[in-house]
């Protein structure tokens, strides 16, 4: 009799236990949408927001669309014609290293985490460094193309002559686009140079030094994508 | 009595289970809440954000319409080669001028950067440089170089423990000159100001310069980029 009592009291405490987790749980979870749901300023900004990011997917599909039919139009235009198609290569040659074809090769792919604090120790110096920030991706970025990489993508961004690397809280901007860590940079050369990066006192070992995770892997085969933007000049004119 | 037990169990059983299911499932929920969306963003952000998108739709925009009236060139100009010539040249031009080919003028600011007196540890370093490149581009500088160096691509290094900077591989000097092309207001507000780098080395006590100039010249690159591993 004493057994069972045991028994349906430890059931119960458990019950409770449980039942309190989940409140708390969805508590949190409608705080959390409740703030956000309740500006309507902000809702109003938001749809607009996104009216206008769809306006720019739409354009952005005709543009990509146009400049296929471009590179098509300019092919058949230099049939036949060993000087004309001479040019068309260059033209080709020259757009895959700006960023604005997909390009494949031999590699490294270097990840990027925020350091891992086990709950219970606290770690004496400044939270910020252990942070994966802008500064830090950037001079990742730069060290790989000292190494000889002739194209890199920071989470499939590709860095194209225009591109700023910036921090805004816990988010990267890289061509105006939003990522969060962890960061995978992907880098396209000799994989023996480029691992250079990861050698002892090196960038990368610098930054193990606060507990941020990075990794270097070789690989093959990467691919790298094509920038999803637009390069244009309003205030640069070539001049001869 | 042992079957109410058994029944017991079951019911209790199936009760932890489906206690143990939903807070699962509410973690998962609080776990992919994704930082980078815009449901999180407030309204200062949001107004970046959207000014940003109207910007992009309009280049994009600009773009596509350049685009088109290029393939209908190239449909009409079919029959003669030298036409098809010359509108190829042009494109070839533009591509060019992107990867720095070209010496490019425009309005813009130059920066002039006279290092100070100050100790081994804080003299201007690659990083600097690097950092600084960046806040330009992240203004919308079109054109930077650094002691007539272009930067195409962020190709910097400290040598040496920081006895020289090399930019694009080759070895430069102080004082850095840096020039950019862009909005000459834009450019500097990002360089000067709440946390502007330029402030930051000029405590340091760095003597910097910056110059707006209705003609920028930046030259052309000096070694093409060459190419060897990507397909």
């Amino acid at each position: 009799m004493t057994n069972k009592k045991k028994i349906s009291l430890v059931l119960g405490v458990m019950c409770f236990a449980l039942t309190t987790a989940i409140v708390i749980q969805v508590r949190t979870v409608k705080n959390t949408n409740s703030t956000v749901s309740q500006n309507y300023e902000e809702n109003n900004l938001r749809a607009e927001v996104l009216q206008y990011k769809e306006k720019y997917d739409n354009k952005y599909k005709e543009l990509e669309e146009a400049e296929e039919e471009l590179e098509k139009e300019r092919k058949s235009s230099v049939e036949n014609n060993e000087q004309l198609e001479k040019v068309e290569n260059q033209i080709q040659q020259g757009n895959k290293i700006i960023g604005l074809t997909e390009v494949k090769g031999p590699g490294v792919i270097v990840t990027l985490k925020d350091a891992q604090v086990t709950t219970g120790t606290t770690y004496i110096g400044d939270p910020n460094d252990l942070v994966v920030h802008d500064v830090d991706v950037l001079s990742v970025v730069n060290a790989l193309f000292n190494s000889g990489a002739e194209a890199v993508s920071v989470n499939e961004q590709r860095v194209v002559p225009t591109t700023s690397i910036i921090c805004g809280g816990n988010i990267v901007d890289i061509n105006g686009e939003r990522i969060g860590a962890p960061f995978v940079i992907k880098a396209i050369g000799l994989p023996e140079y480029l691992s250079n990066i990861a050698m002892e006192g090196g960038y990368l070992d610098r930054l193990k030094g606060y507990g941020i995770v990075a990794k270097l892997e070789q690989s093959n085969s990467i691919t790298i994508p094509k920038y999803s933007g637009v390069i244009s000049y309003q205030y640069a004119k070539s001049v001869e | 009595m042992k079957k109410g037990k058994i029944i017991m169990t079951i019911t209790i059983g199936i009760a932890c289970f489906v206690l143990v299911a939903i807070m699962f499932m509410q973690f998962k929920i609080v776990n992919e809440t994704d930082i980078t969306s815009i449901e999180v963003m407030q309204e200062a952000e949001l107004r970046t954000e959207l000014s940003n998108w109207k910007e992009k739709y309009e280049e994009a925009n600009q773009k596509y319409e350049e685009t088109k009236s290029t393939i209908e060139e190239y449909k009409k100009t079919k029959e003669s080669n030298e036409e098809t010539s010359k509108l190829l040249e042009q494109e070839l031009e533009q591509v060019n001028m992107a990867l720095g080919k070209t010496d490019v003028e425009g309005q813009g600011i130059v920066i002039t950067i006279k290092e100070g007196d100050t100790d081994e540890f804080n003299k201007i370093s690659s990083d600097d440089l690097l950092i600084i490149a960046n806040a330009l581009k992240l203004a919308g500088a079109e054109a930077v170089s650094i002691n007539d160096e272009r930067i195409i691509r962020y190709d910097m290094a400290s040598i040496n423990n920081n006895t020289f900077i090399k930019v694009n591989g080759q070895r430069i000097l102080p004082p850095y000159v840096i020039k950019a092309i862009g909005n000459p207001t834009y450019l500097e507000s990002e360089l000067v100001g709440s946390g502007g780098y330029v402030d930051v080395l000029r405590k340091l006590g760095h003597d910097i310069t910056i110059e707006p100039s209705d003609k920028v010249l930046i030259n052309k690159i000096k070694e093409d980029i060459t190419t060897k591993y990507i397909e």
